[in-house]
């Protein structure tokens, strides 16, 4: 058990998170601490139950055990003051669609007694976002944009995201991941949602992994990646030699055609490319997104060897 | 299964409308039979022609009869066309609002195919509504021992379903042409409503009977078809005019461009479209649109206000006054002699009076029917519709309570009642004003206050629905339904001693019980309705406060 300072400490902070629709679970004993001023990730796949934990904390929906604070205050009784400290983006995002972007963040702005505008045009400018059209006519992408800044706009002290990049092109992903960096870097708390790796290893500091309900480990991305297994290429200047590449910690199922290597890998990335350079000239390179699916696996995994392993 | 195709999943998405109205109107039939039974029926065997004609009773009247006609006839009418004309103006325009016609037409399927489907189960929901309904009135007739021999149910029945199908597809087609579907609602609900009083009042005047024939209600009951069978030219004339409007639909949806999720464009946004103007009125009038929830909300339900208060100000309030002006002198001596307890049947109007007229014409039945339009959608859409469009995530990440959310869906609401009483009674005041007919002011204005205030009662019943289930489709038919059933409830306590004696469990004897164009303010009267609005809007508040938030529509 956590002791109260040190929920205190947390910027968001959960015991036993349960919740139930009925006979169906959408999450189980979920326990999280994020502390003031990561970024921290949370992954899962399609349905893990990351919304149902995110609508947890943001009290529009209720536990059927366990509790959770923000910034130290009960998620249920302090529900107003905490979101006085937050900023929200919810999945599937739905914004009014007969209201212009500005008025969508005049209408939020003013719910929390208006909003430094300087900082509006600034976060629209960066994001390349139109607010002078309405929500309805924009596409999922623009309408996404004018979310991000409504989250941003006041500069809450936690940030929570349920997918906030979704529909989002990779040069604004960019400029939102360089703005999460921003909010870090002043000390404040960002805890967003994804389903692929890829995205919260780029901006978070810790990660933590759900998937039917339950959380699965929380890590560092450092720790996480060197887990993460990957599918890795190379076209060498020579034919390449199985053994010396399977000698590397972390290689499996290593397939040689000519000049042409393929394998498995999860493990450190410099070892590999060490021995390589060491050994061969490099005409190509060629790594493949680590599977979420196969993180998974490697948990499994390390849970079978972790039981076998004798005393 | 049942969503192989268009056809069906539109069946499978609108059957619970459809199967409530049935047992809705079956129960009303019960209901009104029973009581018609009991009353002494010779008090309508005096009664003027011209009488019958404007509450639609035929010549030979009986218990029967009377339940056929006006249950079956009257509310049987009109509640199955416009559960029709909401079904046909979303037909088209309800997919292109909800943004899912793009990938219904991604299919391979034509838009004409589409649309037919998309008329195939209207057509196929008002049948089988009409038949469940049919069925039952024979039975319930034996029942109760009522006599209906002598009248052609299969008749007025099918007179029912070309009506409620033509409405159906009168909204199908303006929504399959415009896209837009509260124009498709409210142009087909105007004419629908405009037709229905006239064929009511022209017989009334000098030459009004030539004037009929152009009016679409008055091939629905208008050659009473209980008594006389089926009117084939009648059937034959909105059957075909259903088809030219399915043609219309089918070349006006094939031609235009789809709509996005999008929304009309209003003078206001033209003129904000312009960059120069836009920073001048965008921050004055946009901002003041967006200022809180509930002035938000005021501006949501605007357009719905504004049609409301006009009608009621022009049609329902000036124009009645030299309508009743208008009335011949014999009609009126006529009115003059009826019996009491036919009166007490009209909200207690006396119509040889202009305050009787009023009440009967005006505040018995469309004025509470405006008011609870009005403040039962918004009551309903409150905090129902936020969720079911997903905007409620939003709302409560902003540092409000959900209690503050509750109060600022209320306020408009209340403030909407009250507007839509103002229109009736600036309108009544200015009819009796208009054809000097003398009527109280301060009397108007008290009817207009307990108009308010009956529209609060059911409104505020939405909002606690609204609050406890998070459904919009629940919030609005689950109060329109208590509102009708109260108000059956209390026309028929008028005829009937057993029922009289429960008459203080309907709201509506709150409102005109006490006659209050007559008699003036019932201070009592009021104080019942505005408790029981406190109470269900307080309910309100416990119940939202406790509930999960629904995440999908």
């Amino acid at each position: 058990m956590m002791s109260e300072s040190g929920s205190e400490k947390s910027a968001i902070h959960t015991v036993g998170l349960t919740k139930y629709y009925g006979r169906h679970l959408g999450m189980e004993d979920v326990n999280l601490d994020v502390q003031k001023g990561e970024v921290f990730g949370f992954l899962g796949p399609n349905g893990a139950g990351k919304s149902t934990t995110i609508r947890t904390l943001l009290d529009e929906i209720r536990p059927t055990s366990g509790s959770a604070t923000i910034l130290g205050m009960d998620t249920h009784r302090d529900a107003v003051t905490i979101r006085r400290h937050i900023g929200y983006i919810p999945g599937d995002l739905a914004l009014y669609p007969n209201l212009t972007g500005m008025d969508t963040l005049t209408f939020f702005g003013n719910m929390r007694g208006g909003v430094d505008w300087s900082y509006v045009d600034e976060l629209a400018d960066r994001l390349d976002s139109d607010l002078t059209r309405k929500v309805g006519d924009l596409s999922t992408g623009n309408r996404q944009k004018v979310g991000v800044i409504q989250a941003f706009m006041h500069r809450p002290d936690l940030l929570i995201m349920d997918e906030p990049t979704s529909g989002l092109d990779p040069l604004v992903q960019r400029e939102f991941q360089k703005m999460v960096g921003e909010v870090s870097a002043e000390g404040r708390t960002v805890f967003l949602s994804s389903h692929t790796l890829s995205e919260v290893q780029r901006v978070a500091d810790r990660v933590g992994i759900i998937r039917n309900g339950r959380l699965i480990t929380v890590e560092s991305v450092a720790e996480l990646r060197s887990k993460a297994t990957r599918q890795v290429e190379f076209v060498l200047d020579a034919e390449a030699d199985v053994a010396a590449f399977e000698a590397v910690d972390g290689v499996r199922n290593v397939m040689v055609e000519g000049n042409h290597v393929e394998m498995s890998f999860g493990g450190d990335m410099g070892d590999l490319l060490t021995m390589a350079t060491e050994r061969y000239g490099i005409d190509d390179i060629k790594t493949s997104e680590a599977d979420l699916e196969e993180i998974f696996l490697t948990y499994y995994h390390d849970g079978e060897e972790e039981m076998e392993v004798p005393g | 299964m049942t969503l192989a195709n268009v056809f069906s999943k539109t069946i499978r998405d609108r059957w619970m409308g459809w199967a409530i109205t049935a047992v809705s109107l079956t129960l009303f039939l019960l209901f009104g039979m029973s009581v018609y039974r009991e009353i002494d029926l010779t008090i309508y065997t005096s009664l003027p022609e011209a009488f019958r004609s404007l509450v639609g009773i035929g010549d030979d009247i009986d218990v029967g009869g009377l339940a056929i006609n006006v249950v079956f006839g009257t509310w049987g009418g009109l509640v199955v066309a416009a559960i029709a004309l909401v079904m046909g103006a979303s037909a088209i325009a309800g997919e292109e609002r909800d943004g899912t016609m793009g990938i219904l037409l991604s299919n391979p399927k034509s838009r004409t195919f589409v649309l037919l489907s998309k008329a195939g189960s209207l057509l196929m929901l008002v049948a089988v509504a009409t038949v469940a309904v049919w069925a039952t009135v024979h039975p319930i007739a034996a029942v109760l021992g009522v006599e209906i021999a002598g009248l052609d149910v299969e008749a007025l029945s099918l007179h029912l379903f070309v009506n409620a199908l033509f409405y159906g597809m009168l909204a199908t087609a303006i929504g399959a042409m415009t896209g837009n579907r509260g124009m498709a609602t409210g142009v087909t609900t105007a004419i629908m409503a405009v037709s229905f009083f006239a064929v009511g009042f022209l017989p009334l005047v000098e030459g009004g009977d030539g004037l009929l024939k152009f009016l679409p209600w008055y091939y629905f009951d208008g050659s009473d078809p209980a008594t006389n069978g089926v009117a084939w030219g009648h059937i034959a004339l909105l059957v075909s005019a259903s088809v030219i409007l399915l043609v219309a639909s089918i070349i006006g949806f094939n031609r235009r461009d789809l709509k996005g999720q999008s929304v009309g464009t209003t003078m206001l946004d033209r003129v904000r479209g312009n960059p120069v103007l836009n920073r001048l009125i965008g921050r004055l009038a946009g901002s003041a649109r967006v200022s809180s929830i509930w002035v938000k909300t005021m501006s949501d339900y605007q357009t719905l206000l504004l049609i409301t208060s006009v009608v009621m100000f022009l049609m329902m309030g000036v124009m009645m006054g030299p309508m009743y002006a208008s009335i011949p002198e014999e009609t009126l001596t006529a009115f003059d002699q009826l019996p009491e307890q036919l009166i007490a049947l009209f909200g207690g109007g006396d119509l040889s009076t202009p305050e009787g007229w009023y009440t009967f014409e005006t505040f018995g039945f469309m004025a509470p029917v405006a008011v609870i339009v009005v403040t039962v959608v918004m009551g309903g859409g409150a905090l129902a519709g936020e969720e079911s469009r997903r905007t409620m995530s939003l709302l409560l990440a902003c540092p409000i309570s959900r209690n503050r959310i509750v109060i600022e869906k209320a306020v408009p609401m209340v403030l909407f009642a009250f507007a839509v009483g103002f229109a009736t009674f600036a309108g009544v005041a200015l009819g009796s004003l208009a054809a000097g007919l003398g009527m109280s002011v301060g009397n108007i204005a008290a009817t207009a206050v307990l108009q308010s205030l009956i529209g609060l009662v059911f409104g505020s019943l939405a909002l606690a629905l609204s609050a406890a289930t998070g459904r919009t489709s629940i919030s609005i038919y689950g109060a329109i339904g208590a509102a009708l059933f109260f108000h059956l409830f209390n026309s028929f306590g008028e005829l009937n001693d057993g029922l009289a004696d429960l008459g203080w469990l309907t709201p509506f004897s709150y409102y005109l019980g006490n006659e209050p164009l007559v008699n003036g303010m019932d201070w009592a009267n009021a104080a019942v309705l505005a408790a029981l609005s406190v109470v269900l809007i307080g309910l309100s508040f416990v119940l939202f406060e406790r509930r999960d938030i629904r995440q999908q529509g």
